[in-house]
């Protein structure tokens, strides 16, 4: 009796953990500007991490032949000669974390050429660790039972 | 089989033959061009024939990175050439002579010796006369050594503005003609200004203004671009000598430097500083126009005068002095 009130009490825990919502305080959008060199095949400042809502300024600076972002979920892209800045505004509406991609062929290892893009916590990373702490804690508590094999 | 149905087959097959082959026929006739950057060959094949007054059909794609394809002194779009892609040009010369091709997109230290020439033969008596016969540049004509130091000897202490020059100027007996913009420094003309009782930075203010005299908005903004499309990733997009690839010429060392007395007499040479008063004011359009159309001056600054047509050198030089005089043309109106 007493393991099936665990039981229930272990399967309320992991809804919780799964979907109440996450404790954010609300963040005043604001105006953030990072300047991104590109050459043959990273990016100088490969990962940038914003909250939902700021204007985001990309300025990208390319060092060596013609490089361009792409934004995966965004849609949205630009194209930097080596002495031709050129800025990518946008507003990050959309929470997650995103690739950001060379779209212009650069050489031998263009595909690689990647980045990436936070807007907002990680939410499903720390929900997923929970999820996991309150299976561990599970397995441990309950004894399995022993199966058995009836044989003829 | 009748005769005349015969004849008919044979006439429908030649003529589908002729509508699909022909064209077929000149597109496999095409050259195809490959670009690869400076260090690995450039343009490949690099010379090609022409006939004035013909069209001369080309195909071009990239093996390596992206490439642009343009003919220089042409009023010409310039064609994106990508890898994987084959561009198509078509391009009608109507004078003979040699003309050059260049690279138009950055494609790394050493996009600018990416070129080619195209050989347009045809009796240049026919024509106008040829490219090679243009007159001779002012700098020749002027004399002068582009390669003397020209450094000013006293530079403004803020940065002379136009607008103030021109109220100045209004009781000045000043030249504002073309010719002698073009042939003296803004320190000459400093130093030549008629003794008045003009301050030193009053006096810069009207040289300001003989230059702003001289140039007009859309002379700057086409400057601009072709300062942004040709110069910045060197000279730097603010003209302060430290564009992307400064330090990689630096560390490239000799092998980006050209110097006519020998390997032993290379100093290394950052990008000029357009920012410097001290060079920049002493130095006359003419001059450099000079080192524009040449290039060289021991650094791996490429020669221009095969690719702009002067209108565009004048315009660029235009440009250049903005980063010295303040022009603030929007609130002259």
């Amino acid at each position: 009796m007493q393991s099936r009130f665990f039981l229930l009490l272990f399967v309320m825990a992991g809804l919780v953990v799964a979907f109440a919502p996450f404790p954010v305080r609300p963040i005043a959008p604001q105006e953030r500007t990072f300047r991104i060199e590109a050459g043959q095949f990273a990016y100088s400042s490969s990962e940038i991490k914003v909250n939902p809502g700021d204007t985001v300024n990309i300025q990208l600076v390319s060092t060596d032949v013609v490089h361009g972002l792409y934004v995966d979920g965004y849609d949205i892209s630009i194209e930097a000669d080596p002495g031709q800045t050129k800025t990518l505004s946008f507003v990050a509406d959309k929470p997650g974390s995103f690739r950001f991609r060379c779209n212009v062929t650069c050489g031998a290892m263009h595909p690689f050429m990647i980045g990436k893009l936070s807007v907002g916590k990680k939410v499903w990373f720390y929900r997923s660790i929970g999820l996991s702490i309150i299976a561990i804690i599970g397995f441990l508590k309950f004894p399995r039972r022993p199966v058995l094999i009836t044989a003829h | 089989m009748k005769r005349s149905e015969l004849l008919s087959r044979i006439f429908i097959t030649v003529a589908v033959l002729g509508a699909v082959g022909a064209p077929l026929f000149v597109w496999a006739r095409t050259p195809l061009i490959h670009a690869k950057v400076a260090e690995d060959g450039g343009w490949n094949p690099d010379v090609i024939q022409a006939n004035a007054g013909e069209p001369l059909f080309l195909k071009l794609t990239s093996d390596d990175v992206v490439h642009g394809f343009a003919v220089g002194q042409m009023d010409m779009q310039s064609v994106d050439v990508l890898p994987g892609k084959v561009s198509n040009v078509t391009l009608t010369f109507d004078k003979p002579g040699i003309y050059t091709f260049f690279c138009t997109r950055w494609c790394g230290l050493n996009h600018w010796r990416m070129r080619g020439t195209i050989e347009v033969s045809g009796s240049p008596s026919d024509h106008e006369p040829a490219l090679s016969e243009a007159a001779e540049p002012l700098y020749v004509t002027l004399g002068l050594d582009i390669d003397a130091p020209h450094d000013a000897l006293v530079i403004p202490r803020s940065q002379p503005s136009a607008i103030s020059g021109q109220q100045l100027a209004a009781n000045l007996p000043i030249d504002l003609s073309t010719d002698y913009y073009r042939a003296y420094s803004p320190y000459q003309v400093f130093d030549e200004l008629p003794n008045t009782s003009l301050t030193e930075s009053q006096s810069w203010d009207v040289v300001a203004y003989i230059w702003q005299s001289n140039t007009t908005n859309e002379s700057l903004s086409d400057g601009q671009q072709l300062y942004a499309q040709n110069c910045a990733a060197c000279h730097g997009e603010n003209g302060a000598g430290n564009g992307v690839f400064a330090d990689d010429l630096a560390a490239s060392g000799e092998s980006s430097m050209q110097t006519m007395a020998g390997a032993d007499q290379m100093t290394m040479q950052t990008p000029v500083d357009f920012t410097d008063p001290t060079r920049m004011l002493g130095a006359s359009p003419a001059l450099l126009q000079g080192k524009i159309l040449r290039g060289g001056m021991g650094t791996g600054m490429p020669m221009w005068g095969s690719i702009f047509t002067e209108e565009q050198i004048w315009d660029l030089i235009a440009y250049l002095y903005s980063f010295q005089f303040d022009y603030h043309r929007g609130e002259a109106q």
